[in-house]
């Protein structure tokens, strides 16, 4: 009799749970049609005249923000728009400072700020369900926009759209290799993303510690090692070595290693094994162009070149020399650990200098320089981690142009410019215009009051250096490339443990790309 | 005296009225006018039962049969492709493998320090309250919580337990070596759970009865005597509830592994949870992650069912 009751309960679940299914299989096709683009008072606007937007914050020598005569910057009050990104720099200023925004549009922004994983996770999740929870997406070029460039407006629709603003200083005014990467996919028939931040991997280094033993370490290895353009990835080994060893012989007291690295099994150990593999010719594809506008299909992995088995042995070598906690740090946890003073180098995001430079975190204040990385047999080349934003293309109309008016004042040069002299951001600006101004330039130079303003400008001479396209590595942009990482900084990992040899890392990250890819 | 013709005809007749049986007591389902008030009354119950457990379960099945990945607009049948990719991968079963090190390791600690405390705090002739709070307050910590917790003491840099491991010429990088980092996980999960073995053989033993005890004491048999031969089968099933409970948890572990160390070094905290997250939010691969999120299901309802097989045998 109960064994009866509940075949029937269990049967009558199973009926309503097939028919709940079978509704959840017609999942709503969202309209492909392009959207209407037009301003919300277009018949009243003038096209042929700009006037100046009403926002705060222009200073002298950067492009305004503008629109044409008649535009409403009120159009869309009420609207709002949900941002989500990275827990970056930007991000926080922005979010400090959105009242700039609010106020002259009436678009209320709720900026939601993780780790990258959960924006990931959160971004193919809404775009899955087409249900633009998230109207403002930070499309980092690697994990989401390589994967769902699909899902975006094409913002040409935006540009090309004379009842609309238009980009403050024109596309031109962007870095182009940083537009490239951050705003295409595929080729470049849409523009997905504009620019929004930058950070890039550069040389932090103790001149104090390089200047005082510069005369004793010649004389011991026959070279000059202040880090430079001269400097090889073999010579950055001897000189942490010769470090480490001092240190440890009490010899050495201002720092405990000569190197520290991000070397967790963690997206930070691709980034930092990558310097590495390019300075010596190598990359993770044989197809070269991958890095900028992205493709579909990458082709076979090269990860059995002989660059790629070189870079591997020495990279090795240079862990093992390292401060041991190299092992569990990411970009994070190498930068408390410099700037806790134990390291006398570290290849580092630029946007690092802030925390350098700040004496609530650092002990380290005024005795950090800034380098170029070392090279290798071929060239120096320095990994390249800026994002873009983009707007998810299943909002309303209205959202979607809400979306654009935000995206021209958060990527544009007065906001970049806030940005960098935000307390709480720091961030370096993707436009040439901002680095023309006065004051800026000024900061580049260590010592003067504009550097102490603003402390990220310290690397930027470099970093500018690093950014010209021979010196400059840009990861494979392929949607298979969240997969394709985790194999490279897993292998990388068991080789730093001891599990395996250098050649049969390589050979075991080429097989698993190869089959990830399907070649 | 039956012959077998006999037999095999009664058989079949068994057979036939079996069948009728079935398929009358299926139709008999949708005879809405046999259905009682109370049957009317645990409808919405089971409806959102439904909708909450059993539709996701079956959509789980669904999924683990179809090509999943995200970016496709419509998911496509594509066989059994994803448990082949999962079954037939060396991260899957290293990933259980170490999942298996973790519970049995985690449990036993877990159990053995957890009856500890309940013991002595069940000894105690008074401030129990007192020291109940205290020792509970692990449990009230979130997970992830937890892992930065032990994240910030391991720190190299600036870590407390780093800095005393030091002072005694240990300068070993705790979290960034596979031969610790392990050990170090599952040691933050005994500090945040054990004290729910404790509580849970504490209420047992506050629930046991008075007389056993007393006969043993007056039969002159000493505290080990009492504890093995009364005490420990008197909650031995509390004991098995709390095992059940962690035992269950333990397999979904994720939170402190992914504030601390991701995975690594070198795999060697990659325990199943993990890579199922890897597998769904990393690679974005839903039909693969349904197949393994399965096999996971799977363990735990295997393993619940040998808990209560344990637990009523002897009861009929």
């Amino acid at each position: 009799m109960k064994r009866d009751i509940l075949f029937k309960i269990i049967v009558f679940l199973a009926i309503i749970s097939m028919v709940l299914t079978a509704c959840s299989s017609t999942s709503s096709t969202n309209s492909q049609k392009p959207s209407d683009t037009k301003a919300k008072n277009a018949e009243n606007i003038n096209t042929e005249v700009q006037v100046d937007a009403p926002f705060d914050g222009w200073v002298e020598g950067l492009p305004k923000i503008t629109a044409p005569e008649g535009f409403d910057w009120k159009q869309f009050e009420g609207v709002e728009l949900n941002v989500i990104t990275e827990n970056t720099p930007p991000s926080s200023a922005l979010a400090a400072n959105i009242n700039l925004f609010e106020d002259v549009t009436g678009i209320k922004v709720n900026i939601e700020q993780s780790d990258l994983g959960t924006v990931v996770e959160k971004t193919s999740l809404d775009f899955n369900a087409k249900s633009a929870k998230y109207h403002v997406i930070y499309a980092d070029p690697y994990q989401i926009l390589a994967k769902h460039s699909q899902h975006f407006v094409d913002l040409n629709a935006f540009i090309d759209e004379k009842t609309m603003p238009a980009i403050p200083g024109g596309l031109e005014d962007f870095i182009p290799s940083q537009l490239e990467v951050n705003g295409y996919m595929g080729d470049t028939e849409a523009l997905y993303a504009l620019p929004y931040d930058n950070p890039t991997m550069v040389l932090a280094y103790r001149k104090d510690v390089f200047e005082k033993y510069k005369d004793e370490f010649m004389a011991d290895k026959g070279f000059d090692w202040t880090p430079g353009p001269n400097l090889t990835w073999e010579q950055y080994y001897e000189a942490a070595k010769w470090i480490t060893e001092k240190a440890a012989a009490g010899e050495i007291t201002e720092v405990k290693y000569g190197a520290g690295h991000q070397a967790k099994q963690h997206d930070s150990l691709m980034n930092d094994y990558s310097n590495i593999l390019a300075g010596y010719g190598g990359d993770y594809f044989e197809d070269t162009e991958l890095g900028a506008v992205g493709k579909s299909n990458p082709g076979k992995s090269a990860m059995t070149s002989d660059a790629a088995k070189k870079s591997a042995e020495l990279y090795k070598k240079i862990i093992d020399v390292s401060a041991p906690g190299s092992t569990s740090w990411d970009w994070s946890g190498l930068g408390e650990g410099f700037a806790a003073g134990d390291i006398a180098m570290a290849p580092e995001w630029h946007e690092f200098s802030s925390m350098f430079e700040n004496p609530d975190s650092s002990k380290v204040v005024g005795k950090v320089s800034w380098a170029s990385l070392p090279k290798g047999d071929v060239r120096q080349a320095h990994s390249y981690g800026g994002t873009g934003i983009g707007i998810n293309k299943y909002g309303t109309d209205e959202e979607k142009k809400a979306a654009w008016l935000f995206l021209v004042w958060a990527t544009s040069p007065q906001a970049q410019y806030m940005i960098l002299k935000s307390e709480v951001g720091g961030s370096t600006p993707t436009r040439h215009s901002v680095y023309d101004i006065e004051e800026v330039q000024k900061g580049m130079q260590a010592g003067t009051e504009e550097s102490k303003q603003m402390p990220n400008l310290l690397p930027m001479k470099v970093t500018l250096e690093a950014w010209k396209e021979e010196n400059v590595y840009m990861r494979p942009k392929v949607p298979q490339w969240p997969q394709i990482d985790t194999f490279i900084f897993t292998e990388l990992s068991k080789m730093l443990a001891d599990q395996q040899t250098p050649e049969e890392t390589v050979e075991e990250i080429a097989k698993q790309s190869d089959q990830a890819t399907g070649n | 005296m039956r012959t077998n013709a006999e037999y095999s005809k009664l058989k079949d007749s068994n057979q036939t009225n079996y069948k009728k049986e079935k398929s009358t007591s299926f139709l008999n389902l949708l005879n809405i006018k046999k259905y009682k008030t109370e049957h009317w009354m645990i409808l919405p119950s089971i409806i959102i039962l439904a909708i909450i457990s059993i539709f996701p379960f079956l959509y789980l099945i669904y999924a683990s049969f179809m090509d999943f990945m995200i970016s496709s607009d419509q998911p496509t049948f594509n066989g059994i492709t994803n448990w082949k990719k999962v079954l037939i991968n060396d991260t899957f079963w290293a990933s259980w493998g170490r999942t298996l090190i973790f519970a049995v390791v985690g449990l036993l600690l877990e159990v053995m320090i957890g009856v500890g405390i309940a013991l002595a705090i069940y000894e105690l002739p008074k401030g129990r309250n007192l020291v109940v709070t205290l020792w509970m307050i692990p449990i009230f910590v979130a997970p992830i919580v937890a892992g930065l917790l032990g994240r910030f003491l391991l720190n190299s840099t600036y870590g407390l337990y780093a800095w005393l491991l030091s002072l005694v010429g240990i300068d070993v990088q705790i979290l960034g070596d596979v031969k610790t980092a392990l050990a170090a996980v599952i040691l933050m999960d005994v500090w945040e759970w054990t004290p729910l073995i404790t509580m849970i053989v504490l209420a047992g033993l506050q629930s046991l009865p008075k007389e056993p005890l007393e006969a043993a004491q007056v039969d002159g048999a000493n505290y080990m005597q009492r504890l093995i031969k009364v005490v420990f089968p008197l909650v031995s099933r509390t004991i098995l509830v709390a095992l059940l409970i962690r035992s269950m948890d333990i397999l979904r572990f994720v939170d402190t592994i992914k504030i601390t160390t991701e995975g690594g070094p070198a795999d060697s905290t990659k325990v199943i949870g993990f890579y199922l997250m890897e597998v769904a939010f990393k690679f974005q691969d839903f039909g693969a992650a349904a197949a393994l999120g399965l096999t996971m299901l799977f363990a735990t309802i295997f393993l619940g069912k040998q808990f209560v097989n344990f637990m009523t045998k002897g009861d009929e």
